[in-house]
């Protein structure tokens, strides 16, 4: 039997039904960490799902073909008799996937190495013109605002402006700093990269533009909590105050203060940790979700 | 062991707290005060800044005397923008710490601060 019907919707569900699911659900807020390895974990899976699928249907006689490697080789089953012209099925059926593969990889790289190329053209600068504190262990540029940011990356930097150190108190600071030291050591730019590469495949795709959103606002979350650990609440959430405010000036135009917002409500109120058995089931879906196309499209032989 | 980026550092710290062109020869002395370092070392470093287009030049007899294109603070501000997204390009090259926001979303981050009894600084 042929499996292209089964991928295809399972693939379009992945694609479209379950980012509004995940958008719903409360408990991403309250493991965001875990939540972000879900929307990867349907990045994956849909990226398999479209790449069996356009296999299966430009090959629908499943024949076994020696050039086919590995897994491909095992998912067309069934020698039988060929169809029209097997050698271009043949080969549609290898090149899609293939195509698909490339694409996606080739986006990574181009986001990964753009990404770190503007970091080191800024951070270079950065060292130039900024002030280096050992005691904040941050890069400090005169800069009449509060304000804060990283670069990540190999030889990453704090920056921050001199105005935040005057403005802020010693608590905020230390609360500010420590985020944005939570982002640096969790790699949280490759996690970016990635989302972001996806959506520059599937530009139009549901899954894409949630993905790529929500993984954003889900490492600010887990940048919140590990700031969190060592410092209070309320420093943290009136430094974010006080920062944004200090901005609206200049960046009036902008969208997506609401993140702000989303986050301040979350440091202040409680953050019950999900029960570690939610916890696990989460987890165990998030490792099966990718495997899911594999095992329709190869299914286990039975008999 | 020292960097050319230490050194690039420490020259444009120069012309920037002296705001006025000045010739090699003046950051060798001044630097020399705190460690020895030589002439040409100083003067290649001082043409890399001149090339990245950091510096600008211009003869004054038979030295080339050399100023900042910009001072530090606009430097400063250029780097803040750009690394707090408020340029075009908004890869992932750069994690910042809050978001532009609205006047209607600033107050509605007071508001939330107010709610749970908190002060904030307004």
């Amino acid at each position: 039997m042929n499996a292209a019907p089964v991928l295809v919707g399972y693939t379009a569900a992945v694609g479209f039904v379950a980012p509004p699911l995940l958008l719903r659900a409360a408990w991403p807020h309250r493991a965001p960490a875990l939540a972000a390895a879900v929307w990867h974990a349907l990045l994956v899976s849909f990226s398999i799902g479209v790449a069996l699928a356009a296999y299966n249907l430009a090959a629908p006689t499943e024949h076994l073909h020696a050039g086919l490697v590995g897994l491909l080789h095992s998912c067309g089953l069934h020698v039988g008799p060929g169809g029209p012209d097997p050698d271009t099925a043949d080969r549609l059926a290898v090149a899609l996937p293939v195509a698909l593969g490339t694409a996606l990889a080739a986006s990574l790289a181009f986001h990964v190495v753009r990404a770190r190329r503007a970091r080191t053209r800024h951070r270079e600068a950065v060292d130039l013109v900024g002030r280096h504190s050992a005691r904040l262990r941050a890069t400090v540029l005169p800069y009449g605002v509060p304000a804060a940011y990283c670069l990540p990356g190999r030889r990453a930097r704090i920056v921050i402006s001199d105005a935040a150190i005057r403005e802020l108190t010693p608590e905020q600071l230390a609360a500010v700093l420590a985020h944005e030291r939570g982002h640096i050591a969790g790699r949280h730019h490759l996690a970016l990269a990635v989302a972001e590469a996806f959506h520059s495949v599937f530009r139009r795709l549901p899954l894409a533009r949630h993905a790529r959103e929500q993984t954003a606002l889900l490492l600010e979350m887990v940048a919140d909590d590990r700031a969190l650990r060592r410092h209070s609440s309320a420093a943290l959430a009136t430094a974010m105050y006080e920062m944004a405010a200090a901005r609206t000036p200049r960046g009036a135009f902008a969208a997506g203060g609401h993140t702000v917002l989303i986050r301040l409500q979350r440091v202040l109120g409680p953050r019950p940790a999900p029960h570690p058995a939610f916890w696990g089931s989460v987890a165990a879906v998030a490792v099966a979700v990718p495997l899911l196309p594999l095992l329709v499209a190869c299914p286990p032989v039975l008999g | 062991m020292r960097r050319l980026g230490d050194l690039e550092a420490e020259i444009m710290d120069r012309f920037w707290t002296w705001n006025r062109p000045a010739t090699v020869r003046e950051v060798v002395d001044d630097i020399n005060r705190a460690r020895t370092v030589a002439y040409t070392t100083v003067m290649t470093v001082t043409n890399i800044l001149y090339n990245k287009g950091w510096l600008l030049r211009g003869k004054q007899g038979r030295a080339w005397l050399y100023s900042p294109v910009r001072s530090r603070e606009a430097y400063a501000a250029a780097l803040m923008e750009d690394g707090l997204g408020e340029s075009r390009d908004r890869s992932a090259a750069l994690v910042h710490f809050v978001e532009n926001m609205s006047e209607d979303e600033v107050a509605a981050l007071r508001e939330a601060l107010r709610s749970v009894g908190r002060q904030a600084k307004v």
